[in-house]
């Protein structure tokens, strides 16, 4: 698009790209390079620019001494939970609303689409006297319920836009042969719309797994606690800043989240840029 | 039966044949969209409606330690607030967090996005990689930048030692101001990514053969990034200044992990100032009233985002 064959243009471009670039990578090439230096390095005033005796103490620790396994585990079971709930009903909510004609139906998307917007953490404020009636606080169903605050709206939307332009005929044509509703839904819309049912599953996982607000709040017990609140808890605390641990620990909260999604960026960008982009 | 369906990548109007009726449209199936919609409707009427609408409600209540049943108080909460400085300054705070977080955002994830389109070897490793930041969970983004800005051992003073900027390390996250960096920084960090994906979606159908033409015609960089580039990429910035100003006024985790709202109350932005009157005061019905406020600094970006959205449909 720009033509770069003047020198005072590839000057310019290589320099933002370096300066951007830099800003960007550098704090993740810091990350892995810290969570592999020893102490003695950590703390010292001058930083060196790469470990000079690379050790893997701090992830051997994250792993044997501490807590995180438990933290991983939790957010696993919370996430993966929270995601398969928030994609099955957004795959049926969003079928619904693209498909079948009743009354309501553009005032229901229209008011999911603003539910995007109301702020979680005033949603936490009646969620946690609720929660807590229904016997749900502390409890890892009560926190995978309210997980799906984050992402319901969005993925409904996400998946009625999609559904929206599966042709109607190829349901037509399933149904004159006698499929049942149900049945097309499951065995010919399902499958060519798993791209964005694995956007929508990945995306509320995504959230989820990310969260530091709702199991800082909904989750007391250390058993059930995750991996946001659990990083805070175990390496920043008053009493002892335990750098090398917290950059491993980190680097382990992460891998799962980082490896799925490179697995899958390819459908999730367009997910997410979708409606917006025309 | 097998069928092979091409999805149109892009909407294009559904060819509705003269004998099948969009959807079907016969009594019984209506019923059965609506038990499709049902298991979706109560979740989020139970988790996100109701508890939405409560919280509006308890914002006329008095709702503390005290008084540990909701008890009506009219605008009671909010002539407290009027009477308290420091949710005035929580409104402050958050704005100049916002403004920053979005502008810086803006800027950097635009011209990330410009430098992305042009061919160069290694972009496509470059795109995916871009793309961590945004990723990562809030406490990591945390750790990383505490370490980064972290006073004695922290990379960004020893670098600015270095150069020659500062005399004396500073203690940025110790010192409103710097605290205020960290957090504006931080979260720039994290969203360009984002910002970075809308503008690339946007440009990719922009119209090759007009630029083309202009620069036939003479058209430098400059210009085409003017005349051409910037008119067309107009809506989708409209769309990532709306929702990045959404995303950032809602910005809790970050902020909480990195510096906690503090020092004393520098960075603590609307939804931190929430989040401690509801769960470390107890204070729930003033919580919500600030709540009230907040959502109603969010209706204008949000309206303009959803009409944008109903006019595209």
């Amino acid at each position: 698009m720009f033509d770069l064959s003047s020198t005072v243009s590839k000057v310019v471009f290589s320099l933002t790209l370096a300066l951007i670039g830099l800003f960007l990578f550098f704090p993740l090439y810091w990350l892995v390079i810290s969570s592999m230096k020893s102490n003695a390095e950590l703390y010292s005033v001058v930083p060196t620019p790469f470990p000079t005796t690379p050790t893997l103490t701090h992830f051997v620790t994250a792993l044997t001494t501490g807590k995180l396994p438990m933290y991983l585990f939790n957010s696993l079971i919370a996430s993966g939970s929270s995601a398969a709930l928030n994609t099955l009903l957004a795959l049926y909510a969003g079928y619904s609303v693209a498909k079948y004609r009743f009354a309501g139906r553009q005032p229901a998307m229209l008011f999911m689409l603003s539910a995007q917007m109301f702020p979680f953490g005033l949603l936490l404020i009646s969620i946690y006297p609720l929660m807590s009636e229904a016997g749900l606080l502390d409890t890892r169903p009560g926190l995978i319920l309210s997980y799906i605050v984050f992402a319901l709206p969005v993925s409904t939307y996400m998946l009625y836009s999609y559904f929206s332009q599966v042709p109607d005929e190829l349901i037509e044509a399933a149904r004159a042969d006698g499929a049942s509703d149900l049945r097309i839904l499951h065995t010919i819309v399902v499958p060519i719309s798993i791209p964005p049912i694995v956007t929508v599953f990945l995306y509320s996982f995504m959230w989820s797994w990310n969260d530091l607000l709702y199991s800082m709040t909904l989750i007391v017990s250390d058993d059930k606690r995750t991996i946001g609140p659990g990083l805070l808890l175990t390496y920043l605390n008053e009493v002892n800043s335990d750098w090398g641990g917290a950059m491993a620990a980190s680097l382990l909260a992460s891998a799962p989240i980082v490896a799925a999604f490179l697995f899958l960026q390819r459908y999730f960008i367009q997910g997410v840029t979708a409606g917006a982009v025309k | 039966m097998t069928l092979a369906a091409e999805i149109p990548s892009s909407p294009a109007p559904a060819q509705v044949s003269p004998h099948a009726v969009r959807g079907g449209l016969k009594a019984g199936q209506r019923r059965v969209g609506l038990m499709l919609l049902l298991p979706a409707a109560i979740a989020f009427g139970g988790i996100i409606l109701y508890p939405f609408l409560q919280a509006l409600a308890l914002s006329l209540f008095e709702y503390t330690l005290e008084t540990p049943a909701p008890r009506f108080d009219g605008l009671g909460n909010f002539t407290k607030i009027a009477a308290t400085p420091d949710v005035w300054q929580a409104f402050l705070t958050t704005a100049i967090y916002v403004f920053f977080t979005t502008a810086g955002t803006l800027v950097l994830g635009l011209a990330w996005a410009l430098i992305l389109n042009q061919p160069f070897r290694g972009r496509g490793f470059l795109r995916s990689m871009s793309l961590l930041p945004w990723v990562l969970p809030s406490t990591v983004s945390a750790f990383i930048w505490g370490w980064i800005f972290n006073s004695r051992y922290g990379v960004l003073n020893a670098f600015l030692l270095e150069m020659g900027f500062i005399e004396m390390p500073q203690a940025w996250l110790s010192t409103s101001a710097g605290a205020m960096v960290a957090v504006i920084i931080t979260k720039i960090w994290l969203s360009i990514p984002l910002f970075m994906a809308f503008f690339l979606a946007g440009l990719q159908n922009l119209d090759r053969e007009q630029v083309d033409a202009a620069r036939v015609d003479g058209a430098n960089n400059w210009a085409i990034l003017r005349d051409h580039v910037l008119p067309h990429l107009r809506p989708v910035l409209i769309v990532v200044v709306v929702l990045g100003v959404i995303g950032n006024l809602q910005q809790f985790d970050t902020i909480y992990a990195l510096t906690g709202g503090g020092p004393v109350r520098a960075t603590a932005v609307l939804s931190v100032e929430v989040y401690r009157r509801a769960f470390e005061q107890w204070d729930v019905g003033l919580a919500s009233a600030i709540g009230v406020l907040w959502v109603a600094t969010l209706l204008p970006p949000a309206f303009l985002y959803l009409r944008m959205l109903v006019k595209g449909a």
